[in-house]
């Protein structure tokens, strides 16, 4: 008898995981669990449909039996009107509280107002008519570009959390206006550009990444005291805080961006290759970053005038790993801390 | 009623499919058990379609020919690459042919439970949704770990891991269908594997002619952890002439790299249960997947993990047919009711 009651619970485990896999399988196709065709007793079909029309009854004549149902002030004003203009319109934040918000300038923004990054857009360098720079062995860097980009979005897309997409898909010419307005319009939140670089004088291989941002860090500090200099902000000014909260965000964020592809390209190139050089950091007034108004990198994960790197860059190996220690960087930087184990992994060169 | 209720069931076939990187398993209420390596390929032209003889080839016929076909791995990373019409139609294709290995019976139902990789999201659910309906009446979803545990019973306190070709997916069963907290994929799995121990050899043996396919099947043949007795060596050409070589070292290099992370993710999902609960599941992991074959990966990973207290690791005993296995129980399992609306 005793040796029934684990095969009962068994069973109700059993029960629940399988109605478990049916909803979840519902889920998937767009269907509620609820929306399952139950018999339903006949009688209780009728006292459904009776309470129905009883209520319609009551609904239909607010004041029946002298029952106020919704207050005056509701009834009113339309359903749309009560849904986009809340009653109270004072701000919610006040003025000190912007303080606080631009001088912490150890917390990143985004962070601050829990953003999200959805869409990625990865630009491969150059295109077409636009080789980029050409190696001696006839390498052209929007060959090289377009490939890693392509696995770059591969790896990106097996997380599933991302919407990853590329200003460019084929060997085309696309001027970086177009590439700025296609980030514009497909609304990324990230913005990564890859190149090659090429130094003909230094027979050295290096990698540098780029961000668009202003001269000093001071700045950016210098910009949020001046915001809050002012004791007392108008509403009237609410939108020009959000512009400048806007270019701050841009700021800590590209460098953010910029430091963790950096240091995740070279400490998993430099495994590979000891001889490679790591030229750090760097703000630049690219056109297609400053165009951007989202963090945006131009990453040069390579340099095409170095001819053994030339020759790794045409095997699929390296060009996959350049992808994947590009992909570590986005996830390292996108965790803040919360490190997953490839990114870590490859950031320690492990 | 029971009659009527018999000859229903007798008009369906429940089959489990297990969607794998590697390989692909179907286990039928008929008692077939088949599998195909996942690779489709298609002729190139009208001579390829002259010399192979047939319009589509799978698995290890496919690869035979492979110079003569445009091959498709479709499931190279665990997921279909949604909006990749290629791979959507190989998925198909495997799909079909897995189903026509399980022979059904004309007129026959086709009630389907297919395993894919834990980590797949909606979007990804949905193309294999897409890709199989053609071929089955009725047909559910899950993750393959799950479907493991689902079929060794392990439904209450248990930790699978299943270490495939493309990931490795962990999932925690307690009681309920694993939520997406219960269930974690990570990178680093056979392809990984193999493409260490590529750059290991093409280090250590520049001027040797290797190609993936050579350097899975090493793999494959020979994997290994902590220690094996015997050399290992292999026959590769240098300049057209056969040379043996010695790739024991890079071999164990390469399926240790995948160590790490493996017990790094165990240990942090069990850890986030109460005491009580992580004494129980760390008593009961199993190993499943192509990487549990690797000489001496349960004794290695029951070490390591025994530092953070007792534990026992056990490998599935088929692994091959584990998922497929798990899925088809589920299939038999599942009320009527519930195939209904899918």
């Amino acid at each position: 008898m005793l040796s029934m009651i684990p095969k009962k619970r068994e069973l109700r485990v059993k029960e629940t995981i399988l109605r478990g896999v049916y909803e979840d399988n519902l889920r998937i196709i767009g269907k509620q669990p609820d929306t399952i065709t139950w018999k339903i007793p006949f009688f209780l079909k009728r006292m459904f449909l009776f309470f129905s029309i009883a209520l319609l009854t009551i609904l239909g004549h607010g004041n029946y039996l002298n029952l106020t149902l919704f207050p005056e002030s509701q009834m009113t004003a339309s359903p749309v009107t009560q849904k986009y203009y809340p009653q109270s319109v004072e701000p919610t934040i006040s003025p000190l509280e912007y303080k606080a918000l631009l001088s912490s300038h150890g917390i990143p923004l985004s962070r601050m107002f829990g953003l999200e990054v959805k869409t990625i857009m990865i630009d491969p360098g150059h295109g077409g008519s636009d080789s980029g720079t050409t190696g001696k062995m006839g390498t052209k860097e929007k060959d090289i570009t377009l490939d890693i980009a392509k696995r770059l979005r591969e790896q990106l897309k097996k997380y599933g959390h991302f919407n990853v997409l590329m200003t460019r898909e084929q060997d085309i010419t696309l001027p970086l206006n177009q590439r700025v307005e296609l980030a514009r319009s497909s609304r990324a939140d990230l913005f990564i550009s890859i190149h090659l670089n090429y130094l003909p004088s230094k027979p050295i291989n290096i990698i540098e990444t780029y961000y668009f941002g202003p001269s000093s860090d001071a700045k950016t500090l210098k910009l949020a005291e001046q915001e809050n200099a002012g004791s007392q902000y108008g509403l009237s000014d609410f939108k020009e805080i959000i512009e400048k909260i806007g270019e701050t965000l841009k700021l800590q964020e590209s460098k953010g961006l910029a430091a963790s592809i950096q240091k995740n390209l070279f400490l998993n190139s430099k495994k590979q290759n000891g001889n490679i050089h790591n030229f750090g950091i760097k703000r630049a007034p690219f056109v297609v970053l400053l165009g951007v108004d989202v963090p945006a990198v131009l990453a040069e994960v390579s340099c095409l005038s170095n001819k053994e790197e030339e020759i790794e860059l045409n095997t699929e190996s390296h060009r996959e790993n350049i992808a994947r220690y590009l992909k570590a960087g986005i996830l390292d930087y996108l965790n803040k801390g919360e490190v997953s184990y490839e990114a870590k992994r490859d950031a320690e060169g492990r | 009623m029971k009659q009527k209720e018999t000859q229903k069931e007798d008009n369906i076939l429940f089959v489990g499919i297990d969607l794998g990187t590697s390989r692909s398993s179907i286990s039928a209420s008929n008692n077939t058990r088949e599998w195909v390596e996942s690779y489709v390929g298609w002729p190139k032209d009208f001579i390829s379609l002259q010399v192979v003889g047939k319009p589509v080839l799978f698995g290890s016929e496919a690869l035979k020919n492979r110079l003569s076909l445009d091959m498709c791995r479709p499931l190279e990373h665990g997921v279909i690459k949604e909006g990749i019409e290629k791979s959507e139609e190989a998925v198909k294709e495997i799909i079909k042919h897995l189903i026509e290995l399980a022979k059904p019976a004309p007129e026959q139902k086709i009630h389907a439970v297919v395993g894919v990789p834990a980590d797949t999201l909606k979007v990804n659910k949905l193309a294999i949704r897409k890709a199989v309906s053609e071929f089955a009446h009725s047909l559910m979803v899950v993750s393959e770990p799950f479907a493991v545990a689902y079929g060794m019973n392990l439904l209450n306190n248990a930790l699978v891991i299943d270490i495939g070709a493309g990931t490795t997916d962990f999932c925690i069963m307690h009681g309920t269908i694993p939520s997406e907290e219960d269930q974690k994929t990570i990178l680093t799995a056979g392809d990984y594997i193999d493409e260490q121990l590529y750059s290991y050899l093409t280090e250590k043996y520049p001027n040797s002619k290797f190609n993936k396919n050579m350097v899975r099947q090493f793999k494959e043949q020979y994997s290994f952890v902590r220690e094996t007795p015997g050399d290992i060596c292999v026959e590769i050409p240098v300049d057209g002439k056969p040379v043996m070589h010695d790739i024991k070292n890079e071999i164990k290099r390469a399926c240790e790299s995948i160590l790490p992370a493996i017990i790094e993710t165990t240990t942090e999902m069990i850890a986030r249960f109460d005491p009580e609960f992580q004494v129980k599941i760390k008593n009961n992991i199993v190993l499943a997947g192509g990487g549990s074959l690797i000489n001496g990966i349960r004794e290695y990973l029951q070490d390591a993990l025994k530092e953070y207290g007792p534990c026992n690791v056990r490998c599935v005993e088929d692994p091959l047919f584990a998922g497929s296995n798990g899925a088809l129980k589920l299939a038999q399992d599942m009320p009527t009711k519930y195939w209904e609306p899918l």
